[in-house]
C-alpha cells in the first residue's frame, strides 16, 4: 500500500490559490531533492510572481530576484557555489516573456542548473493578463478580453523547440492533469536534478499547470482545459536528453 | 601597497585593484569608454580562480551579479551611459536585500547614446539614481589612476561594512588616462564569513533568504535600519580634498577630470593675483558638506566646474553652503574645461559680469 507523507523540506503552507499547479510542482521538487539526498545543500531561485510563495514554504535558502531574471540569478549563484544544488521555480511570464533572454542564455551557456517553468498560459500574480508566449489563440485574459488575436498578438510559441536548438542537457514538458502525468513530470524534474548532480549541464522542465483563479474555471475544469486544449499546442514529452555528455 | 609602481590606465587600475581586493565575480557588457575593465577581467579573473561572464546585456549581467553577491562573493560590474541605465533595476534589488556590490560608471557625455567621450552628466543618475525606492548609493569619484586603484580597493570594504552598493564614478578621461600607480596588496576574501549569505545550508540550520529586508524585518524595524544606515554613511564617509581655500575669494568645486584642471587653474590664477581655491569632492554621495565649513566667511562665491549643460552638482553645493553664498557655473558640456577658460570665467565673475545661477 502506498504511504503518503509530506516531504520534510516543506515546512509551511504557501500562498497559492486552491487548485493551483504551483503547489504540486513545489512538492515534486521537494520529493525529487529528498529522494536524491540533496536537501542539505540547496539554493532555490523564485520569481516575484506566484512561485515566490515557495520560499516561505520550503526549508531551503532562497533568492527572489527581479521579475524575469531567475535564470541569470541562478547562473550567478551556481558559478560561485558550484557544489550547491541550484534550481529555478518560475512562471512562463518570467521565463519566456520578460526573461526570455535570460532563459535562452542560461541554455546557450549550458549552465548546470535545474530550471522549472510553470506554463499556466497567463500572468498569475498580476491578476490574469495575456502571456505572449503561452496564452492560446482565442483565450480570454484581462488584457485580451475578446480572446487572443493572431493578427495583433501573434501565436503562442513552443519555447522548448527554441531551447532544443541549444546544446543543453535536458528539456522536457510535463503536465499535472492525472496521476500518470504527475508521475511523468516528477521523473522529468528528478532527471533535471540528477543531471545537476552529475554536472551535466542545463536542464529545463516546463510544466502545463492550471491557474483556476485567473482562468475563471473550477480546478477540475482547469485540468480538463489543459488536457483538451493546452496540451495540443504544447505537447508533453522529452525534447532533449543529451545523455552521457559532460 | 607595493613598493614598485606600474603605469596603468584608469580602467585597468580599477580592474586590478578589484582583483586585489578579492573580487572573484565580474559580469558586464561592453561599452566605451570602460570596456577595458571587462577585457582585463576576461584575461585575469580566471587566473585568480574567479568567474568572468560577458553578459547578454547589462540587466542580465547585473542579475548574475545579484545571485553571486547574495552568496557572499565580492562582485563587480561596470558600464557607462545607456549601459549604466540598464543596471538600475538590480541596484534597487541589491539595495532592497542589503547585498553589497561595487559598480563602476565611467561617464560618457550626453543623452541617449550620447558620445563616447568624457562627460560628467551622469552625476544625477549616480547620486540620485539606483532605480526606484528609498536608498542611497555610496559614490566615490576618483581623480587619478592612483585613486582609481585605491578607491576601488576600499569600495569592497565599504560595501560590506554597510551592506550597500558602492559606485565608482569615473569618466571617459580618468578611465582612459595612463599614470603611475602603486597597487594595493592582494587580499583573499572569505565568502563564507557573513551570517546573511546564501550558502545552501543543511536541513537543521537557519536558512537565509535574499529578498527585501523589509519582508523579514517588518517595515518599522526596516525603516529604522535604513534611516540609521544612511545617516551613518552620511556622517562617516564624506571625503574631499580642499586646496587653497583658506584665503580664497572664489572657491571652485569640481570632481573627477574637471578637478584636475581646476587645481592647475588655482595655481595659475594665484600667479596672476586672483585668489582661487578648490574643493574636490571624493565622495559625491555622501556629498562632503563638511568641506564647506572650512571656507572663510569672506569668500565671494562658489564656482561649480562640470562637464554638463546644466549644473548637476550645483544643488549639492547650495545645500552644503545653505544658500548663503552665490553659486556660479563654469559648465563646459562635452569639452574638457581649460585653465584659461576657468580663469577667464572667474575674472568675469569677480568683475560682476556674470550672474549667479538660478536655473541649475
Ligand atoms: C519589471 C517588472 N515588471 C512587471 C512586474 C509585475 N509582475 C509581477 S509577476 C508578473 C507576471 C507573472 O506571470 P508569470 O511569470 O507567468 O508567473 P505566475 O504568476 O503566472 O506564476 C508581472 C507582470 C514586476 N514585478 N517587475
Ligand atoms: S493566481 Fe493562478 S498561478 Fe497564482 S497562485 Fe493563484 S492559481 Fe496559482
Amino acid at each position: 500500500m502506498p504511504v503518503y507523507r509530506k516531504p520534510e523540506s516543506i515546512i509551511n503552507t504557501a500562498g497559492y490559490c486552491g487548485g493551483c499547479g504551483h503547489g504540486v510542482i513545489q512538492r515534486l521538487i521537494a520529493e525529487s531533492i529528498e529522494e536524491l539526498g540533496l536537501q542539505d545543500h540547496v539554493i532555490g531561485c523564485v520569481d516575484i510572481a506566484c512561485s515566490f510563495w515557495s520560499q516561505d514554504a520550503m526549508n531551503f535558502e532562497f533568492i527572489a530576484g527581479p521579475h524575469g531574471r531567475c535564470a541569470s540569478v541562478a547562473t550567478g549563484i551556481k558559478k560561485v557555489r558550484p557544489d550547491a544544488t541550484v534550481y529555478v521555480h518560475a512562471g512562463d511570464g518570467c521565463s519566456y516573456v520578460i526573461g526570455l533572454a535570460e532563459t535562452m542564455y542560461a541554455a546557450i551557456r549550458d549552465v548546470p542548473i535545474t530550471m522549472i517553468v510553470v506554463n499556466n498560459g497567463i500572468f498569475g500574480m498580476t491578476g490574469g493578463q495575456l502571456n505572449l508566449a503561452t496564452t492560446l489563440v482565442g483565450d480570454k485574459t484581462l488584457s485580451s478580453k475578446a480572446g487572443r488575436k493572431v493578427e495583433t498578438m501573434g501565436h503562442p510559441v513552443d519555447m522548448l523547440k527554441n531551447i532544443a536548438n541549444c546544446d543543453v542537457a535536458f528539456a522536457a514538458r510535463g503536465a499535472l492533469y492525472d496521476a500518470r502525468h504527475i508521475d511523468e513530470t516528477k521523473r522529468f524534474i528528478k532527471k533535471g536534478f540528477e543531471n545537476q548532480m552529475e554536472k551535466k549541464g542545463f536542464s529545463i522542465i516546463e510544466v502545463l499547470s492550471p491557474c483556476p483563479t485567473n482562468w475563471k474555471l473550477s480546478p477540475v475544469e482547469a485540468m480538463a482545459k489543459i488536457k483538451n486544449e493546452n496540451e495540443k499546442v504544447f505537447p508533453v514529452g522529452v525534447y532533449v536528453d543529451r545523455g552521457g555528455k559532460d | 601597497m607595493s613598493a614598485e609602481y606600474v603605469l596603468m590606465k584608469g580602467n585597468e587600475a580599477i580592474a586590478e585593484a578589484a582583483l586585489r581586493a578579492g573580487c572573484r565575480f565580474y559580469a558586464g557588457y561592453p561599452i566605451t569608454p570602460q570596456s577595458e575593465i571587462l577585457e582585463y577581467m576576461s584575461v585575469n579573473m580566471e587566473k585568480r580562480g574567479g568567474v568572468f561572464i560577458q553578459g547578454e546585456n547589462e540587466i542580465a549581467s547585473m542579475s548574475m551579479l545579484f545571485g553571486a553577491a547574495a552568496c557572499g562573493a565580492r562582485c563587480m560590474s561596470s558600464s557607462s551611459g545607456p549601459g549604466f541605465d540598464l543596471k538600475q533595476e538590480e541596484i534597487s534589488y541589491l539595495s532592497a536585500a542589503g547585498i553589497p556590490a561595487v559598480i563602476v560608471n565611467a561617464m560618457r557625455y550626453g543623452l541617449g547614446d550620447g558620445e563616447i567621450t568624457a562627460g560628467q552628466d551622469s552625476y544625477w543618475v549616480s547620486t540620485r539614481g539606483g532605480g526606484h525606492g528609498d536608498k542611497r548609493i555610496l559614490v566615490l569619484a576618483p581623480a587619478s589612476v592612483q585613486e582609481c586603484a585605491d578607491l576601488t580597493y576600499e569600495a569592497f570594504d565599504l560595501a560590506e561594512k554597510y551592506r550597500n552598493v558602492v559606485e565608482i564614478l569615473s569618466d571617459g578621461a580618468i578611465c582612459q588616462m595612463i599614470e603611475k600607480c602603486y597597487l594595493p596588496e592582494p587580499h583573499e576574501h572569505d565568502m563564507d564569513k557573513f551570517d546573511w549569505t546564501l550558502t545552501g545550508k543543511p536541513r537543521d540550520a537557519r536558512k537565509n533568504k535574499a529578498y527585501n529586508l523589509s519582508y523579514y524585518m517588518g517595515y518599522e524595524a526596516y525603516d529604522k535600519y535604513m534611516r540609521e544606515k544612511i545617516e551613518a554613511m552620511f556622517e562617516n564617509e564624506q571625503r574631499w580634498e580642499s586646496f587653497m581655500v583658506e584665503d580664497a575669494e572664489l572657491v571652485l568645486v569640481a570632481y573627477g577630470i574637471s578637478s584636475r584642471v581646476c587645481r592647475s587653474a588655482v595655481r595659475q590664477a594665484r600667479k596672476e593675483g586672483m585668489k582661487l581655491g578648490l574643493i574636490r569632492p571624493i565622495t559625491v554621495w555622501p556629498y562632503p558638506r563638511k568641506a564647506f565649513k572650512d571656507v572663510p566667511e569672506s569668500v565671494k562665491g562658489y564656482v561649480t566646474v562640470e562637464m554638463s549643460i546644466t549644473s548637476q552638482m550645483g544643488e549639492d553645493i547650495l545645500l552644503a553652503t545653505e544658500f548663503k553664498k552665490p553659486l556660479y557655473g563654469c559648465l563646459t558640456s562635452k569639452e574638457l574645461p581649460t585653465v584659461e577658460g576657468i580663469i577667464d570665467r572667474c575674472r568675469d565673475i569677480l568683475a560682476g559680469k556674470i550672474k549667479p545661477m538660478e536655473v541649475l
